[in-house]
C-alpha cells in the first residue's frame, strides 16, 4: 500500500513566509501609520510570516529589535516617522546587529533617503502604495 | 497662481487613486477661489515650505472618506475611527509624495509637513494673500476636491 508521502505534490508551494525548516520568518514592523502596519501585517501573515512585534516610531523600533533579538528575521522600516526617523533607526539597528535585515518602506519623493539607507546597509526598499506582489517579491529578495 | 504647481498634484492624485482604488477616476472642471470656501467634512492638510510655500487640502464628505478608507482596507469602516483617519492620511501622503517628486524634477525645492486630518461640520478655509485652485476628482464613492494654494516665496 502506498501512503500519501510517496506522491510528492508538485502543485503544493511552500508559502513565502515559511523557512525550509518549517518555521515562519519573524518580522518586526516599524511604521507610524496604523493603516500601513495593518496592510503589511495582512500581506505577510497570509503568506505564513509571523509578526513578532510592531513599533510606531524609530526609537521604539530600535528598542523592540533589541528586545526581540535574535528571534527576529526581518524589519520593515518606514522612513518618515516622529521621534526618530527610519534612516537613523536603521543605523542604530545595524550598530547593534550588523547582520540585521531591514527593508525600507517609503513614499515616493524620498529617493535621497532611500539611497542613503541602501548605502548604510538596508537590504531593499518598497515604494508605497504597497501591493501584495511587490511587497512579497522585495521581501523574499532581501531574505535570500 | 501658476498652474504648473497644481498639475503635479492632480496627476499624482489620479495615479495614486487609480492604483489604490482600482477604478477609473474622472477629473472635474478646475476652478479658482480667492475667498473662503466651505470644507466638506473631512479634510487632510499638507503644508509646503521652501521655494514655494502654501498648502494642499484634500477635501471630501465624510461618507466619501469612509467609502475610500473601507475600500483601501478591504473591510467596512462605519466611523471615522483611528484606522479610517490613518488610511486617509496615508492616501494624502502618497499623493503629495508623488507630486513633490514631480515638482523637484521641475526644479522646485521645498519640504512638506506631515498630513493633518480635520473632521467636522460647518468649517471654512480662508487664504490670505494667495488664491486657491480647486480640482474636483470624481470617484465611484463620490468627489474629492484637491485644493492647492501655493505661491513662490518672495
Amino acid at each position: 500500500m502506498k501512503t500519501k508521502a510517496d506522491f510528492p505534490s508538485i502543485n503544493e508551494r511552500r508559502p513565502d513566509g515559511i523557512k525550509e525548516s518549517g518555521d515562519s520568518y519573524r518580522v518586526l514592523i516599524v511604521d507610524d501609520s496604523m493603516f500601513v502596519t495593518k496592510q503589511i501585517n495582512q500581506i505577510l501573515t497570509s503568506e505564513g510570516f509571523e509578526i513578532v512585534g510592531s513599533a510606531t516610531d524609530g526609537a521604539q523600533g530600535v528598542e523592540k529589535y533589541k528586545e526581540l533579538y535574535p528571534n527576529v528575521d526581518l524589519v520593515t522600516m518606514d522612513i518618515t516617522m516622529p521621534k526618530m526617523d527610519g534612516v537613523s533607526a536603521l543605523e542604530k539597528i545595524l550598530e547593534f546587529d550588523k547582520e540585521a535585515r531591514v527593508i525600507m518602506i517609503s513614499a515616493l519623493g524620498k529617493q535621497d533617503l532611500v539611497k542613503k539607507s541602501l548605502m548604510i546597509g538596508a537590504k531593499n526598499y518598497i515604494v508605497k502604495p504597497l501591493d501584495r506582489a511587490k511587497v512579497l517579491e522585495r521581501i523574499m529578495m532581501s531574505l535570500q | 497662481m501658476r498652474v504648473e504647481y497644481i498639475n503635479p498634484f492632480v496627476e499624482a492624485a489620479f495615479n495614486v487613486l487609480r492604483e489604490v482604488l482600482n477604478e477609473e477616476v474622472k477629473r472635474g472642471e478646475l476652478f479658482l477661489k480667492s475667498t473662503s470656501q466651505p470644507v466638506l467634512g473631512v479634510a487632510v492638510i499638507v503644508g509646503l515650505t521652501g521655494d514655494v510655500e502654501g498648502r494642499v487640502l484634500f477635501d471630501m464628505k465624510k461618507e466619501v472618506a469612509l467609502a475610500i478608507a473601507s475600500q483601501m482596507n478591504g473591510e467596512e469602516l462605519a466611523t471615522m475611527d483611528d484606522l479610517a483617519k490613518a488610511t486617509i492620511s496615508e492616501l494624502a501622503n502618497m499623493i503629495t509624495g508623488q507630486a513633490v517628486t514631480k515638482l523637484h524634477d521641475l526644479g522646485f525645492k521645498f519640504d512638506l509637513t506631515p498630513p493633518a486630518i480635520i473632521t467636522g461640520e460647518n468649517m471654512e478655509v480662508s487664504n490670505t494673500g494667495v488664491e486657491a485652485l480647486i480640482v474636483p476628482v470624481e470617484l465611484q464613492a463620490g468627489k474629492i476636491e484637491i485644493n492647492v494654494a501655493v505661491r513662490e516665496r518672495a
